[in-house]
């Protein structure tokens, strides 16, 4: 058995300072901008959690390895090496109090993606042994068993045999040449098993082919939270290969944040080639059902009602509209937020930091920034898409004594679908 | 001299109409940056205001500020006013002299004591208080002695408010602005050399409506006609925008009306409203008459360097130094970048596979 050392965590610093990372460094101005973006710096008033600050080991490596200044101090020892015990100092600052939300990157006004290089120095903070007991756990139950969670296949038929019963739909595993091949989170099968449901409903009314697959069902991906590229090419290639073996046409990123981020952003650079099939996330493909007329619905939710936008998804991935439209297509008294889309603030869970028990003091400090804009917006209910920011929110309104109800927008929309008569059986295609 | 007329009477006496006498209102409020609303509260306190008591001291000066003052061509509004204040004691304005002249000063302060407004203009010398005395008393003792009883002080031109010409390197005089010696009473510095009558007027205006002093900026001058450079409202300023300079008094750029900035123009360090306000009855300015701004509403104006050396500007030969320049920058770049890529393959080649047995440190 390997082991971790400080000389590989230096050695895979080095290995991830590229271009936009050095030029981000040197373009740094200092202007503190970025921690007032941040909600763990907000919350705690603390500047240790300023966002570049986290960066200082992945900027003292680059300034010794790749400049001259830092060169030449490093030949007169005017600089002091990046040692084992100022990165298990920084474990905090990298993992306990950043979830990779890239609201600084937003701010930064010159353009520093410091979420970017956040991830980067996670390789650094694996390779020398520095992440946090929780990740670690989680990464190695998501290689070893499959899931995060410890979730097995035999818990996901147990679970299927349950929402077929409710549902009196079938839940196809394995099936061959299906168009939509579906990936669920750990959490939706064992907290939010209606996820599961809601999908079986919707691509019934819909008319459309899908499956699960009994080798890649899990869409987390631990090596992307934990911040190890070789962790996560291995977790995106079962997802690769179930998907090649199934040859279907698309896979579903489920309501999960950074499993979105791993297999549309992260994964065909990990793999190092081209997917042979498409990625899509389900409120990409529910708002393009809608918009096509593919999915009716019928009944408006008359409570006041607001969407919380999962920061991997929303800000980082892009998907803006498709929620809107949707909570617009089942609800009749959706509000925003104040600073809402890209410009959400985070739950305080992503980016592994639910994983991690370490940080949970942390978190809860850093969630009463959430709780505050779900207050002021007047809301009755929350609605999101993300089965990680849900549970991390259900638990920070139990810590702040808060009683709101959170609802998933897929399931939101399946108990809206039309019904026609012998339900069951799909709508003629228009 | 002082009498007890108000100032709407006065002004009414020589035929200054209502109707003037209101657009002279809203022209100071808007100038003075207030909101329209105030006009009439302008109005109906500059109508009952009676006219103040001014003292006028003149140090080591010129008298330009006074020319600028009262020279100011036919009569408007605004140098009615001026005309109007109760001008108790002026040395180049004043029909008296000598001792009656001193008993003019002392009669004023006593019977307007506390309330009066002293205008200054000249510095004052400390290095021998012989350098300037009238009626034998020094600067500095009939500035403290007259200032003791003074409502407020206006210091009137560059010399009074900042030293002026007579601190001018070396400096013989020992000559000092007015603030460095009274620092007990709200001092506004009417910067200029001269300045702009209608400043003055302004600020009375303003004194007189509010029973207080306009908001300052960090050289004590009213905000409102120095919060903005010569160089930002500068007609001027779409050419430097564009990059086109005249470069002589008799270029083609020089007739076309391009910026004067290569010529020594100080518009960019300079506060003032002569670009809006201009002078000679808004006939115009400097800059318009072909001229860079000399910067004289700013302290130490005269050492600022020479009045035709632009502010910055490259010496050498431009375009030669950024083709050398950039050839060694992107040499140095390829060198630099040659080196990095070799630090990181080597990273790369490192790099062994992270498992998750590999996850622990070794003890």
């Amino acid at each position: 058995m390997s082991q971790a050392t400080i000389e590989k965590g230096i050695n895979a610093f080095k290995e991830q300072i590229d271009a936009p990372v050095a030029a981000f460094f040197s373009s740094c101005v200092s202007c503190g901008m970025c921690a007032e973006a941040c909600l763990f710096y907000t919350e705690t008033g603390d500047p240790k959690y300023t966002p570049i600050h986290k960066l200082e080991p992945l900027r003292r490596v680059w300034e010794q390895e790749y400049t001259l200044t830092g060169k030449i101090k490093k030949l007169f020892g005017l600089t002091e090496a990046v040692t084992d015990r100022m990165l298990s100092e920084w474990q905090e600052l990298l993992y306990d109090s950043c979830t990779m939300c890239a609201r600084c990157s937003m701010v930064c006004p010159v353009g520093n993606d410091i979420a970017y290089m956040v991830r980067k120095a996670r390789e650094g903070m694996v390779a020398s042994g520095n992440a946090p007991e929780g990740v670690r756990m989680a990464s190695t139950r998501a290689v070893r068993i499959g899931s995060p969670m410890g979730v097995k296949l035999t818990s996901l038929q147990a679970q299927i045999r349950h929402i077929e019963a409710d549902t009196g739909l079938t839940i196809p595993i394995d099936v061959e040449g299906a168009e939509y091949m579906a990936l669920l989170s750990s959490m939706e099968i064992m907290n939010f098993p209606e996820y599961i449901g809601g999908l079986a409903k919707i691509f019934a009314h819909a008319g459309i082919s899908w499956t699960l697959c009994s080798t890649a069902f899990e869409a987390t991906n631990s090596g992307i939270q934990i911040g190890s590229s070789d962790i996560a090419r291995e977790l995106v290639q079962r997802v690769v290969d179930g998907a090649e073996r199934l040859k279907v046409r698309a896979v579903i990123s489920p309501e999960c944040g950074h499993a979105y981020t791993a297999i549309r952003w992260e994964g065909p650079n990990l793999v190092g080639r081209r997917f042979t099939f498409k990625v899509i996330h389900i409120l990409e493909l529910l708002d393009q059902l809608r918009a096509s007329g593919r999915i009716r619905t019928e009944g408006l939710e008359r409570e006041c009602m607001t969407f919380h936008d999962p920061c991997s998804l929303v800000r980082k991935g892009g998907v803006i509209e498709s929620p809107r439209n949707l909570m617009n297509m089942v609800t009749e008294n959706f509000v925003e937020l104040e600073e809402h889309g890209k410009w959400g603030w985070c739950c305080g869970g992503g980016g592994g930091v639910s994983s991690n028990e370490e940080a949970a003091g942390l978190r809860h400090k850093a969630f009463r920034r959430k709780k505050e804009q779900l207050e002021a917006s007047g809301a009755d209910a929350l609605v999101t898409a993300c089965a990680n920011c849900r549970l991390v929110m259900e638990e920070g309104f139990e810590g702040y004594r808060v009683e709101m109800p959170i609802l998933g927008l897929t399931e939101l929309v399946a108990d809206h679908l039309v019904t026609e008569e012998g339900s069951g059986e799909p709508p003629e295609k228009r | 001299m002082a009498n007890s007329k108000t100032l709407g009477e006065s002004l009414r006496r020589h035929g200054v109409t209502r109707r003037g006498f209101l657009k002279f209102c809203s022209a100071t409020a808007s100038l003075m940056a207030l909101p329209p609303t105030m006009v009439p509260a302008i109005a109906a306190a500059l109508e009952r205001a009676k006219r103040p008591s001014v003292i006028w001291l003149s140090f080591q000066e010129c008298t330009g500020c006074t020319e600028s003052l009262t020279r100011s061509h036919a009569p408007t509004v605004e140098s009615l006013i001026f005309d109007h204040v109760s001008l108790d004691y002026h040395h180049t304005l004043q029909v008296a002299s000598g001792e009656a002249a001193e008993a003019a000063r002392e009669a004023a302060m006593h019977e307007n004591q506390g309330g009066y407004l002293l205008v200054v203009d000249g510095s004052i010398p400390l290095a021998d208080p012989g350098y300037s005395t009238i009626a034998g008393i020094s600067n500095v003792d009939m500035l403290r002695e007259t200032a003791a009883g003074a409502a407020a002080i206006i210091a009137v031109g560059t010399c009074a408010a900042f030293g002026g010409l007579p601190k001018a390197d070396p400096n013989p005089t020992g000559a000092v602005p007015v603030s460095e010696i009274i620092r007990d009473k709200p001092i506004v510095n009417v910067s200029g050399c001269p300045p702009i009558p209608v400043v003055i007027t302004g600020v009375l205006a303003h004194f007189l409506t509010f029973g207080a002093l306009p908001e300052l900026d960090r050289y004590g001058r009213p905000m409102v006609f120095y919060g903005q450079s010569i160089h930002d409202r500068c007609y001027r300023r779409p050419f430097y925008d564009k990059g086109l300079f005249a470069e002589t008094f008799d270029d083609e750029g020089a007739r076309k009306g391009w910026c004067l900035y290569k010529m020594g123009c100080k518009g960019p360090m300079t506060y003032n409203a002569c670009a809006t306000a201009k002078w000679n009855n808004g006939t115009g300015w400097p800059v318009e008459a072909g001229h860079g701004c000399l910067g004289c509403s700013e302290p130490d104006f005269w050492d600022a360097g020479g009045f035709y050396n632009a502010l910055s500007i490259p010496t050498s030969d431009v375009t030669g130094t950024v083709v050398t320049g950039a050839v060694a920058g992107a040499a140095l770049g390829a060198a630099a970048a040659l080196l990095n890529r070799g630090t990181q393959g080597e990273a790369r080649e490192k790099h062994a596979t992270v498992t998750v047995d590999d996850l622990e440190k070794g003890v």
